[in-house]
């Protein structure tokens, strides 16, 4: 087990060199973006990170309502608490990008917002699971209010986008179900989303078990 | 002795009303704090107009923040009383969540029949459709007080409760607060408003609803 832990945090960091290589020499400058699209290869793929691990957290909490279990409460807890830093990484990146490119760091625009309320959402459930004591209860408050949460995010999918005007590009698969990027940068991409999937759950699978060695 | 779920809600929502009735604390706090704020915006403003949709958008932050001091009250009373056991071992949880829901629900939409007229009338807001106003208001109100009644009830315990359920709530409430925005906005402007945004409201009340009844079993029945 030990080895096999190790040998995925050699592929990770082999990996992401390489891509540190590609982003820099390999992907050609974006038409209308230039070398900015750069920041695309970290952005996208720590929002992608932020999601994946609201997913598997409000799983989690499903999981423990169902069959209470400490595990299952210190792998929705601790996906959260990295979330929470992915989230912030593609936030900031996202300012970074929105400021070189539209001038300002912050506008409201669609995504920033929907980003902004699952900052939020991760910010709310650590707060709650701060403030109450009683390990068992907190387990479950946290658990029902990661499921409460969760609700929300597909109506902010639908219901950001009227409010606000948009400048950000247009998703990668979009609703036209064609993917307009160049090959070279597809495939940085994916490997870059692939990269911070084996990041999230290398970090998840040591945070998981250090929380049960410090329990036992 | 079994009860009907209809019996339990209406024994519940009248202990609830009862209660609130007897002291008035917990509302007139409510009140208050939103007269305070209103106020307060009114005196800051000078006289200014506000746009219709800045209009909107105070409207709806002074509601947010003077009713959540009431939507947390639900559990946090009993709590404090120490009834809470006495409630948990006879009334069945759908029965507690749905007479508590309902009153608080209930009791912030007359606290917002109050609380608007006084806005509207401070800031010299028209309003161009009373109707659209009471169904954004309704539906407003109705989600905070199913969300409120859920949190506080998870709040129980917990060892900082001030503030604490203005960062619970504002995530859960943000698809109600958005759209209600935009209706009220259309109310003062007199522009025509997509019905969409009340039907979207209205839905995810009632999907908000259903969760808080499904998840409210789990918080009940502790082992």
């Amino acid at each position: 087990m030990k080895s096999c832990e190790k040998g995925l945090w050699l592929f990770i960091l082999l990996l992401t060199a390489g891509l540190f290589y590609a982003v820099f020499f390999f992907v050609p400058p974006a038409e209308g973006l230039g070398s900015l699209v750069r920041i695309a290869f970290f952005h996208i793929p720590v929002a992608w990170g932020s999601v994946i691990a609201f997913l598997v957290g409000a799983w989690y909490a499903l999981r423990y309502l169902r069959r209470p279990g400490k595990r299952f409460d210190a792998i929705s807890a601790e996906s959260a608490r990295l979330g929470l830093i992915f989230v912030v990484l593609a936030t900031l990146s996202g300012a970074v990008f929105s400021k070189l490119t539209w001038g300002a760091y912050w506008n409201w625009d669609p995504r920033q917002t929907t980003i902004f309320v699952l900052l939020l959402i991760y910010a709310a459930y650590l707060t709650l699971r701060s403030v109450i004591t009683d390990e068992r209860r907190r387990a479950r408050v946290s658990a029902i209010y990661a499921l409460f949460s969760f609700l929300t995010v597909p109506f902010l999918i639908f219901i950001i986008p009227r409010f606000y005007f948009s400048l950000h590009p247009s998703p990668v698969l979009n609703g036209s179900g064609s993917i307009e990027m160049d090959p070279v940068m597809l495939r940085v991409l994916l490997l870059s989303l692939l990269d911070v999937t084996l990041i999230y759950i290398a970090l998840l699978g040591h945070r998981v078990k250090e929380v049960h060695h410090h329990e036992t | 002795m079994q009860v009907s779920l209809y019996r339990a809600v209406e024994a519940v929502f009248r202990k609830e009303a009862l209660i609130s009735l007897r002291s008035r604390a917990s509302w007139l706090v409510v009140l208050m704090f939103a007269l305070t704020t209103l106020s307060c915006v009114s005196l800051l403003m000078q006289g200014d107009v506000l746009s219709p949709r800045l209009a909107a958008a105070m409207l709806w932050v002074i509601l947010f923040f003077s009713l959540l001091s009431g939507a947390g009250r639900g559990f946090a009373d009993e709590e404090q009383e120490g009834t809470l056991m006495a409630l948990s071992v006879y009334g069945s949880p759908q029965a507690v969540l749905f007479g508590k829901g309902i009153f608080m629900a209930v009791l912030l939409f007359a606290l917002s029949l109050l609380i608007v007229p006084v806005y509207l009338v401070l800031m010299d807001i028209p309003v161009f459709s009373v109707l659209l106003l009471f169904a954004a208001l309704l539906a407003g109100t109705y989600g905070m007080a199913m969300a409120g009644t859920l949190l506080s009830a998870l709040m129980v315990g917990a060892k900082a409760q001030n503030g604490l359920l203005a960062i619970l709530m504002l995530p859960v409430l943000l698809p109600i607060l958005l759209p209600a925005i935009v209706l009220t906005a259309g109310c003062f402007s007199g522009e025509a408003v997509r019905i969409s945004y009340l039907v979207g409201m209205l839905l995810y009340d009632g999907i908000m609803t259903l969760a808080a009844s499904l998840l409210f079993d789990f918080l009940w029945y502790e082992d």
